[in-house]
């Protein structure tokens, strides 16, 4: 793969700074649900890199031109390596969403409650599922416009969500949580 | 189908619920009770088992469960020994390997025994377990685990077709109701109206606490013997008439429809074409309601009903004793509990039962001769379906 203009990250992981809390606490591996991101650990740590400098990627195969999600070293259509990085559209339309009131794995309960959804990439015929930052009562609506935005975990490796950027509109939503903050 | 048949001749399964008892206590438990429930079973005549368990590494911190689960049971394979694992389909799986090697003439007689430890002092580090159940550096980081991404699923099907809260109540209260007749149902004497059903809180809406099946602890086994053989352990043997399987995806970028599940069609479609069967001749069904919008989905999958009818099929009573095809009988997941490896075990357990009458009469299906079962895995991204029958393939 062609990544030699995306700088590596620093590979693996530092300690966290004191006592982490929130989603990027660093749990022992085996409970750490974020990828060990590093060029010593993954040949996809230009994805990673790439999120350090804003920027969205992914891979496309030289060979016929699929895109892929998520990025990979190898295409699954013709089986070839000879794949490039692309930049993504930052900018998505929500086809479905929820709102986790309870039942947070370890690492997110302080996240609760918090939406997830898939949402359709401008543009590419891409639909990822993210978690959704923004307000959750009341929550997001399906067509809502959302953004791509990367955030740093407090030990240094760097992550990616997506972020409500108009007001909810109320159109075509679903049920929303009669009070969510019973359920906190 | 090619090769030998293959007789289900009994099984057995352990109380679900959340239980003071460990991963190979339970075990030990669906092996006194195979044993029970099946006199003419010695243990030096099993030559292999099938062990399906989803997550004994995250759940009960142990690999290399076959022979430990062996030991438990008291038995000693001499050809097949072996663990499946497909997540919440694990213990089909088991079965479908036992029938692969009994069918070839690998292994004549066979016990599988499914088993899962949910329940631990953190359910938050079970809920990570269930996490890892996705694509978990791209799905599962993002907090995706089964309740939003059926939660989408019902969102999806509510919007596209009008399906209701109500409709969705439907399949829990008729779930539970038949729960409430087995006593190794997690939900049992336990009763869930649909007003009750619509007043539980929200897990992830639209699916409140009675659309989700439980993080359950629980075991079940059930014996396969060549076709030979089965008069030696019983009169009234189940065959298993066909089976089919079919994945297309794993990353949820990849999930297409939320609603139309053609991969359960096609599985369907490859069991009852193995099987010379079609749906039409199906009396009983047992189907994966991990979420009550999944059991929606299923039936629109199975031909039961058009796309985006499955709401008004329960609603109609149409899943019920006296509708169009009974529809988990036992209790299904919600009512029985979801211990991932056991309950493809336990769904086979029901079909013995039910195909030799006896069961409780409020559950006992009229003329049951054929049986659909089906289990999805993960975000219904794998479908695995058997068919049983009373009588055997021509």
């Amino acid at each position: 793969m062609s990544d030699a203009s995306l700088p590596a990250t620093s590979g693996t992981r530092p300690k966290p700074p004191g006592r982490a809390d929130g989603p990027s606490a660093s749990p022992p591996f085996l409970l750490d649900f974020f990828p060990l991101e590093g060029p010593e650990q993954t040949r996809l740590a230009p994805f990673y890199a790439a999120l350090g400098e804003g920027r969205f990627t992914t891979t496309r195969c030289r060979t016929d031109g699929s895109l892929h999600w998520p990025p990979r070293v190898v295409c699954p259509s013709c089986h070839r390596e000879d794949l490039e990085w692309v930049e993504l559209p930052r900018e998505a339309t929500i086809y479905a969403f929820s709102t986790v009131l309870v039942g947070a794995p370890l690492g997110m309960e302080a996240d609760l409650p918090f939406c997830v959804g898939l949402v359709d990439l401008d543009g590419v015929p891409l639909r990822l599922f993210s978690r959704i930052a923004g307000p959750v009562s009341p929550g997001p609506s399906i067509g809502d416009r959302v953004r791509f935005e990367p955030f740093d975990l407090p030990d240094g490796r760097r992550f990616y969500r997506f972020r409500v950027v108009n007001e909810p509109t109320g159109v075509g939503k679903a049920e929303p949580p009669r009070d969510p903050s019973a359920h906190r | 189908m090619n090769g030998r048949r293959v007789a289900l001749v009994g099984g057995a399964t352990t109380k679900f619920g959340i239980r003071a008892a460990s991963w190979p206590e339970l075990v030990q438990e669906a092996g006194a009770a195979l044993f029970a429930a099946v006199p003419g079973l010695d243990s030096d005549r099993v030559d292999s088992l099938f062990v399906g368990a989803a997550e004994p590494e995250r759940f009960a911190f142990q690999s290399h469960v076959a022979p430990l689960a062996a030991e438990q049971m008291g038995l000693k394979p001499f050809r097949i020994l072996q663990r499946t694992e497909l997540a919440c389909a694990s213990g089909q799986s088991a079965i479908r390997s036992a029938y692969a090697a009994i069918a070839s003439g690998l292994s004549d007689v066979a016990v599988c025994v499914g088993v899962e430890k949910m329940n631990l002092p953190s359910m938050a580090e079970a809920n990570t377990s269930m996490a890892c159940v996705m694509d978990r550096p791209w799905d599962g980081a993002h907090g995706a685990t089964a309740p939003p991404f059926f939660a989408m699923v019902a969102q999806r099907h509510m919007r596209e077709y009008g399906t209701t809260e109500e409709m969705m109540a439907a399949v829990s209260e008729k779930n539970h109701r038949f729960a409430n007749t087995n006593p190794t149902a997690q939900f049992h004497e336990k009763t869930f109206s649909r007003e009750k059903l619509l007043r539980l809180p929200w897990v992830a809406p639209p699916l409140r606490l009675g659309d989700c099946s439980s993080m359950t602890d629980g075991a079940a086994a059930v014996v396969l013997v060549a076709e030979e053989l089965a008069p030696e352990f019983t009169d009234t043997p189940v065959w298993i008439r066909g089976t089919g399987q079919y994945s297309d995806f794993h990353n949820l970028a990849h999930a297409g429809s939320l609603t139309e599940w053609t991969g359960l069609r096609r599985a369907a479609q490859e069991a009852l074409r193995s099987a010379r069967l079609t749906i039409d001749d199906v009396d009983f069904a047992e189907l994966h309601d991990c979420f009550t919008i999944s059991e929606i989905i299923e039936y629109e999958a199975l031909g039961l009903c058009p796309a985006g009818q499955g709401g008004s099929f329960v609603l109609d009573g149409q899943a019920d004793i006296g509708g169009k095809l009974v529809v988990n009988p036992r209790g299904g997941l919600l009512g029985c509990g979801h211990p991932l490896g056991a309950t493809g075990i336990a769904q086979a357990v029901e079909v013995v039962q039910q195909m030799t009458h006896r069961v409780p009469a409020a559950r006992q299906v009229p003329r049951p001769g054929v049986a659909l079962v089906h289990n999805l895995s993960g975000s219904a991204n794998v479908h695995s379906v058997m068919v049983y029958s009373r009588e055997a393939a021509a």
